[in-house]
């Protein structure tokens, strides 16, 4: 079955075979985006796809993307704004830099407001340390349970209840 | 019944009194780990604090 060139098979001498067509920038090298038909819109809105075929393809990402959102830089600045640099002059010299943290000078973290002294993790393992509590004090009437393991659950019980 | 090594009480008993009671958290979260041997839990402590485990009596 030879001697028809369009009877299928491997041509050498189809477009697709010769490397010179390839393109170098592969798929990107295509202009524009492919049109696409939106199904479900209402009778006539299908009009779209001529508003899309002049949409250019998005460039490739910069390493630093600038903000683009209307308004996305004046909010940072404006959040930015209120804020103290940590470089500043103090507002209140009478108080130590060390305030709030267990060294140095000035008062410990117990003068930090309460949501930011507890620690979230401590407050997950006490929720387990209630829900077990009851079988942890069985544990200590097992015979010889060692008397380090029953001064531990009871200090459990002094920090559950 | 009696105590038994290798069992999660007994680890919670070793790893609370190595670490220290006020990181019951990690010490339970340890606790709940399978160890394979009583010796690979006591290095592991012996790791983590360069000291003797602690517990399992006093």
């Amino acid at each position: 079955m030879a001697g028809n060139e369009n009877s299928g098979g491997m041509r050498p001498t189809a477009p697709q075979n010769n490397p010179a067509n390839i393109s170098a920038t592969g798929g990107d090298g295509q202009s524009g985006q492919p049109q696409r038909y939106m199904s479900g819109l209402p009778y006539g809105s299908g009009g779209n796809m001529q508003q899309q075929a002049g949409a250019p393809m998005a460039q490739a990402p910069s390493p630093v993307a600038a903000p683009s959102a209307p308004g996305g830089l004046n909010e940072l600045q404006g959040l930015l704004a209120g804020m103290t640099s940590i470089d500043a002059p103090p507002t209140d010299p009478t108080i130590p830099v060390s305030t709030g943290i267990d060294f140095g000078r000035g008062e410990g973290s117990s003068s930090m407001p309460a949501q930011y002294r507890s620690d979230q993790r401590d407050t997950e393992a006490l929720d387990l340390i209630k829900k077990y509590l009851p079988d942890l004090i069985n544990a200590t009437r097992v015979s010889d349970a060692p008397d380090s393991y029953k001064k531990f659950v009871n200090y459990l019980k002094s920090q559950v209840i | 019944m009696q105590w038994m090594e290798n069992t999660f009480f007994d680890h919670l008993d070793k790893f609370s009194n190595s670490l220290g009671y006020e990181n019951f958290g990690i010490a339970f979260s340890l606790s709940s780990i399978e160890w394979k041997t009583t010796e690979a839990r006591d290095s592991f402590i012996r790791a983590i604090t360069g000291t003797d485990v602690k517990g399992g009596g006093e």
